[in-house]
C-alpha cells in the first residue's frame, strides 16, 4: 500500500476530520488514565453545552475500526469514525452507528447475579416501546462475586479450568492467555459465528499449504483493475468490510487507471455481488472447478504452458457441470488474462464446504498465475499487530465441536465466557446448550442477557464497550502494524465491573501462582505494562518521553500505529506447482435445494438487540425485523408460494418455519437464510423475532475443520399460514399493501 | 414551448441562489446502510417497530433505494440509489402547507420543517414526487435509558407532525457560529452531514455550491451527474453520479 497511500495522502484524508483531531488533542490531562470520576463531579475540561470526544475502539466485530464519541454531559451522543486510524481513516458501518444502542440499551445486565440456568434474567416483553420491564436484580456484591471467581480458580485443577472468548484479539485475551500461561489452565480459545461464516481457518490453512507459512491474507482490492471474488462478501461483513469498502471504492474511481471491473461467482446474488459488473450464478459446489478451469483458459489465452495446478481440469466439463457456459469461461478468463492488476478472492460460502480448502487453493493459484503477489493491487499478508509475532486465528467450529465435546464428557469443571454467545451463534446440531450441562460451574461476563447468560450459574457482567478501557489488535485491513486503543467514553452506567478487574482482583485472592501470574492492581496498569513497549518502536505514528505521555497519546489519538508498511510477501514459489483437485463438494441431505445461510449484512451476529439495526432494511430485500428465506419466483411459481407465504424447511440437522421472499436473483435450485435473528433472549428487540437458520446446519466440515454451512440440502414444504414481512420496497412509489392488510 | 421556457426561468434564479448541495456517486455506493443508521443516530429518528415499517411509517430520512433489471439469469441489481430530501431550489411541499410549516429559507437555501407549525395534513407528503417525507403517526417511545442518546442539537417530534432531511442543518449552524467568533467563512470540507461522514465508501460529498472551488461544486461540473426528476422543474440540491 506504500506507493498507493503516501503519507501526503494520508494527511489529506486526516485533513477531513480536522475538527475532530483538534479537539481531541484536549482530552483532558493525562491523570485520566487512572482516575474515573463519575460525571455528577464534572472535570474541569467539562463545559456545559459543549461536546467533548473520545477516541475509542468499535466493538461491534471484530475488525476493530476506530471511533470518535461525541459526549456532553456524561452522555455519549454520537459515534463517528477516527479519522486518524489508518484502519477505518474516518468511516464507520451501520453496525458501528448502532454502538450507541446497545450502550443504553433498557435491557442490560445491571450487576453480578448469581443465577438458576435457565431462568430468564429479564421479563418478556413483546413490546419494544414498553417502558416498564423488569430486569433480574442483582444479588450479588463485587466482593462476593470476585471471590467466587477466585474459588473457582483455586479449587480446581488447571486443565479443568476454561475460557471462551470472542473473536476479537484484545487486551482481556493477552491477559487470559498470559495467565493460562503462568498456571497452566487451558489457553482461552475463541470463537465468533464470523469467523465461522468466514472460514477463517480455512483461508490461512490454505495460505499455509500453498505458501509455506500460515496468516491471513489481504487483497489489495483497492489497487487492482479486475476482481474475481468466489463469494467473499467484503461490502458487507468479511473480515473488515470497511476498509474492503474503501478498497472498492478505489477500484470503481480510480483516477489514474480506467473504472476497475469486478465479477463475483456466488448462487444467491449478495449486496456484495449487487455492485458486481457481472454476477456469475454457478452451481454450488463448483467453485474450485471454475476457478482451475479459468486459471487454464488464462494460461492458453497468454500463450503459456499451462501450470501443474490447472491441468487436471476440463472447461468443458466446467461449463456443464457449473451452468456457466463455455464461451463465457473464455470471456472472463480473457477480462483476467489482458489485466496487469488482477485479483482472485476466496471468501464466504464458496469455502464453508466440503471441498472448501480446494477452493481457497483454487483461487490463491489464480493470483500465483497474475503474479500479483506484494503488487499493488495484489495479495499480501496482514501486517501482524504490535506485540504480536504470528497470526492467531480464532478457533474453527471442528475445534469448537471438540470444546463442546469436552465439556459435555465433564473435562472442564469451569467454564469462563466472555464476548461470545456460543449457545445462539453454533449450529443447533452442536448442542452448546447440552454440553453446557457437563460442566459444573458456567461463569458468565455477559453485558447482555444472551442465550449463554441463561445457561450460566453466574452472570458477572462486563461494562459495554464504551464504557472500558482497552485495546484490540488490529488483524487485517490497513496497511500499517496497527494497535486500535479503547478507553471509556462515559462513566459505567449500572454496577458493572471490568472482566479484566476480576480476573485480576481474584488471581490475587486466589494467590499462589495466580497472583504472581496477574501483579497487577487493575486493568490500567496491566494496560499500561503492554503498551510500554511499543515506546521503544521506531516509525512510530507518535512518541513519547516518557510512559505517563505515551498513555495519554495513545488515549487521545485511539490507539498506536506505525508509519511503515508492514504487509508481507508471500513466497509463491511453489504455489502454481501443486496438484489441485476439481472435484465438486459433497452435499449432506436429501433435498432438492441447495442451503446457502448468509450472515445479515446490517445485523450480523450480534447487532439483532439494537432496534435501529433491526429496522434497517435489509440491502438486496428491504426486509426489516425478521427473517426471510429467499426463492427464485420461478421455483416459488412451481411450489405455488407467494411472498410471505411460511414454508416447512427440513435439513438433515433440523425444521424451520420461515415466510417467503421471492427473490429474482438466485439459482432456481438454492435458497438462502439471513444468519442474525431467531434469539430466544438477548433483550426485548432480539427476542422471539425471526429464525436462526444455523439450526438447520449439520456437523459437516471441510479439510481445514471449518463448518461446511454452505454443504447442505434441504426440503421446501408448504405449510398454508402467512406471516407478512415488514419491508421498505413496499413503500416506494405510493403506499402499497402494508402488514396484516386484506390482500 | 411556454412551460419549457418557465423552467428554464427557474433554473438560472437557482443557479445564483444554491447554497448547500450534495453530490451522491450511486458507482461505489454499496447500499450498506451506515447513512441510514448515522442519520437516525445523529437525528433523533424515532424507530416504529415491525407492525408499523410494514405499513410504511418507518421513519428514515434517507433510504436506500435498489431496483431490479431482467430475469434470473440476466438479472443486474440497479445502482443503490441513497434517496433523501433533494432541498429542492423550487419545492412542490412548500406550496401546499397550509401552516406554512414547510417553508423555503431564504439563508440556507434549504426546505425547512417547522416542526411547531406542522398541523399534520401530510399534503406535503403527498406532493413530494421523491417520496421522502415521513410522518409521526404516534408518539414513538424510546424506553429508557435509550433516550441518553438524544441529540440536544435537534427537536424531538411528536405524534401528527411531518419530518424530513434537514441537511443536518444542527450541524451547519454549529459551523457557521464557530466561524463566525472566528471572523471567517465557513471552510469546505470543515464539517460534513452524519450520512457523508459515515460513508465507508465517501460515496457522499457535502458542501457549498455556491462556492465554485468547493469539492462539491467542482463535482457537480462533472458531466455524468443527473438530478432526479429535473424535468418536474423543482431544482434538486443533490446530483447523483449513475452506477455501471
Amino acid at each position: 500500500m506504500s506507493n498507493k497511500f503516501s503519507r501526503r495522502d494520508f494527511l489529506k484524508l486526516a485533513g477531513v476530520g480536522a475538527a475532530t483531531t483538534a479537539i481531541l488533542t484536549g482530552c483532558g490531562p493525562a491523570s485520566r488514565f487512572v482516575k474515573r470520576e463519575p460525571y455528577m463531579q464534572m472535570p474541569e475540561y467539562t463545559y456545559n453545552g459543549l461536546s467533548t470526544y473520545y477516541a475509542t475502539t468499535c466493538r461491534e466485530c471484530a475488525a476493530g475500526c476506530g471511533l470518535v464519541v461525541r459526549t456532553s454531559q456524561g452522555r455519549a451522543l454520537k459515534v463517528e469514525g477516527n479519522a486518524n486510524n489508518p484502519l477505518n481513516l474516518g468511516k464507520t458501518c451501520a453496525r458501528g452507528q448502532a454502538t450507541l444502542q446497545g450502550l443504553y440499551n433498557p435491557n442490560r445486565v445491571r450487576g453480578p447475579i448469581k443465577h438458576t440456568r435457565g431462568e430468564r434474567l429479564y421479563t418478556a416483553d413483546a413490546n419494544p416501546f414498553q417502558d416498564e420491564f423488569a430486569d433480574a436484580t442483582p444479588n450479588m456484591d463485587w466482593d462476593a462475586a470476585t471471590q467466587a471467581v477466585a474459588d473457582a480458580l483455586k479449587n480446581h485443577k488447571p486443565e479443568e479450568i476454561a475460557f471462551l472468548m470472542g473473536m476479537a484479539p484484545d487486551h482481556l485475551f493477552d491477559l487470559v492467555t498470559d495467565l493460562a500461561a503462568a498456571t497452566g489452565i487451558n489457553a482461552p480459545v475463541r470463537f465468533g459465528a464470523l469467523s465461522m461464516f468466514e472460514s477463517r481457518a480455512t483461508l490461512s490453512q490454505a495460505a499455509e499449504n500453498l505458501f509455506g507459512h500460515g496468516g491471513l491474507p489481504l487483497f489489495d482490492v483497492g489497487g487492482a483493475e479486475v476482481v474475481f471474488s468466489f463469494g467473499a462478501n467484503f461490502l458487507e461483513t468479511w473480515l473488515s468490510p470497511v476498509s474492503y469498502t474503501r478498497g472498492f471504492a478505489g477500484l470503481r474511481e480510480a483516477k489514474t487507471k480506467q473504472r476497475g471491473t469486478f465479477i463475483q461467482f456466488e448462487s444467491r446474488m449478495s449486496s456484495t455481488a449487487g455492485k458486481a459488473d457481472e454476477w456469475m450464478p454457478i452451481r454450488p459446489g463448483t467453485e474450485a472447478m471454475v476457478a482451475l478451469a479459468i486459471g487454464k483458459l488464462v494460461s492458453d489465452a497468454r500463450g503459456i504452458t499451462v501450470p501443474h495446478a490447472f491441468s487436471d481440469v476440463d472447461p468443458v466439463v466446467v461449463a456443464s457441470r457449473s451452468g456457466i457456459a463455455l464461451a463465457t469461461l473464455q470471456h472472463l478468463a480473457g477480462i483476467f488474462a489482458n489485466s496487469t492488476a488482477a485479483l482472485a478472492i476466496p471468501g464466504g460460502a464458496a469455502l464453508g464446504q466440503s471441498n472448501g480448502l480446494a477452493v481457497a487453493e483454487a483461487v490463491l493459484a489464480l493470483n500465483a498465475l497474475a503474479e500479483n503477489f506484494g503488487r499493488h493491487g495484489g495479495v499480501f499478508f496482514s501486517a501482524l499487530a504490535p506485540n504480536q509475532t504470528e497470526y492467531q486465528r480464532p478457533a474453527s467450529a471442528r475445534e469448537m465441536q471438540e470444546f463442546a465435546q469436552k465439556m459435555a464428557d465433564g473435562k472442564f469443571k469451569v467454564l469462563f465466557v466472555h464476548g461470545v454467545n456460543p449457545v445462539f451463534e453454533l449450529p443447533a446440531s452442536l448442542d452448546f446448550k447440552n454440553a453446557l450441562k457437563g460442566v459444573e460451574q458456567v461463569i458468565s461476563f455477559a453485558t447482555f442477557p444472551d442465550e449463554t447468560a441463561f445457561e450460566s450459574d453466574y452472570v458477572f457482567p462486563d461494562h459495554h464497550s464504551l464504557e472500558s478501557w482497552g485495546y484490540q489488535r488490529v488483524v487485517t485491513g490497513p496497511a500499517q502494524s496497527v494497535l486500535s486503543g479503547a478507553q471509556p467514553v462515559v462513566s459505567p452506567f449500572y454496577d458493572t465491573r471490568a472482566t479484566a478487574d476480576v480476573l485480576i482482583a481474584a488471581a490475587q485472592l486466589a494467590g499462589g501462582e495466580f497472583a504472581t501470574a496477574l501483579p497487577f492492581t487493575d486493568e490500567v496498569e496491566f494496560l499500561r505494562s503492554k503498551i510500554a513497549p511499543l515506546m521503544e518502536e521506531k516509525q512510530s505514528f507518535f512518541s513519547a518521553p516518557d510512559l505517563n505521555t505515551f498513555t495519554a497519546y495513545f488515549q487521545q489519538y485511539g490507539g498506536w500505529w506505525k508509519t511503515s508498511d508492514g504487509r508481507r510477501v508471500p513466497n509463491t514459489s511453489n504455489a502454481l506447482g501443486r496438484e489441485m483437485s476439481p472435484a465438486e463438494a459433497k452435499f449432506a441431505g436429501e433435498g432438492e435445494f441447495f442451503f446457502v445461510p448468509f450472515v445479515s449484512p446490517t445485523m450480523a451476529e450480534a447487532g439483532a438487540n439494537k432496534p435501529w439495526l433491526q429496522e434497517l432494511p435489509d440491502p438486496t430485500t428491504t426486509v426489516m425485523w425478521n427473517t426471510w428465506v429467499e426463492i427464485n419466483p420461478v421455483t416459488a411459481e412451481e411450489l405455488g408460494l407467494l411472498d410471505d407465504d411460511i414454508v416447512k424447511i427440513t435439513s438433515e440437522a433440523g425444521v424451520l418455519e420461515v415466510p417467503v421472499y421471492r427473490y429474482p436473483a438466485i439459482r432456481p435450485d438454492t435458497i438462502a437464510i439471513p444468519f442474525g435473528q431467531g434469539h430466544t433472549a438477548y433483550s426485548r428487540y432480539a427476542e422471539g423475532r425471526g429464525k436462526n437458520p444455523a439450526d438447520l446446519l449439520g456437523q459437516h466440515f471441510n479439510e481445514a475443520g471449518d463448518l461446511a454451512f454452505a454443504g447442505m440440502k434441504v426440503k421446501i414444504e408448504k405449510t398454508g399460514k402467512q406471516q407478512p414481512l415488514s419491508r421498505l420496497e413496499s413503500i416506494m412509489g405510493v403506499y402499497g399493501v402494508g402488514l396484516g392488510e386484506e390482500k | 414551448m411556454a412551460i419549457e421556457l418557465k423552467i428554464s426561468e427557474v433554473k438560472m434564479s437557482a443557479e445564483q441562489s444554491g447554497k448547500w448541495g450534495m453530490v451522491i456517486d450511486q458507482d461505489i455506493c454499496t447500499g450498506c446502510q451506515a447513512c441510514v443508521a448515522a442519520c437516525a443516530m445523529e437525528n433523533n429518528i424515532s424507530f416504529v417497530g415491525e407492525v408499523d415499517s410494514g405499513y410504511g411509517r418507518s421513519m428514515h430520512w434517507i433510504r436506500i433505494e435498489r431496483f431490479w433489471e431482467g430475469e434470473y439469469p440476466e438479472v443486474k441489481m440497479t445502482a443503490n440509489q441513497p434517496m433523501l430530501c433533494q432541498q429542492c431550489g423550487h419545492a412542490t411541499c412548500e406550496p401546499v402547507c397550509p401552516a406554512f410549516a414547510t417553508v423555503h429559507s431564504q439563508a440556507e437555501q434549504l426546505n425547512l420543517q417547522v416542526y411547531n407549525r406542522c398541523v399534520g395534513t401530510r399534503y406535503c407528503a403527498n406532493n413530494c414526487p421523491y417520496q421522502v417525507r415521513a410522518f409521526n403517526w404516534r408518539d414513538y417511545k424510546r424506553p429508557e435509558p435509550l433516550s441518553n442518546q438524544l441529540n440536544p442539537d435537534v427537536t424531538v417530534r411528536r405524534v401528527g407532525v411531518m419530518e424530513k432531511c434537514t441537511f443536518c442543518i444542527q450541524r451547519i449552524h454549529k459551523a457557521q457560529d464557530v466561524a463566525k467568533s472566528e471572523g471567517r467563512e465557513v471552510v469546505d470540507g470543515e464539517f460534513t452531514t452524519a450520512c457523508a461522514q459515515a460513508c465507508p465508501a465517501n460515496a457522499i460529498t457535502f458542501g457549498r455550491v455556491d462556492d465554485p472551488e468547493s469539492l462539491v461544486s467542482q463535482l457537480m461540473k462533472q458531466s455524468h451527474g443527473v438530478k432526479h426528476l429535473e424535468e418536474l422543474g423543482t431544482l434538486p440540491n443533490v446530483t447523483y453520479f449513475k452506477g455501471g
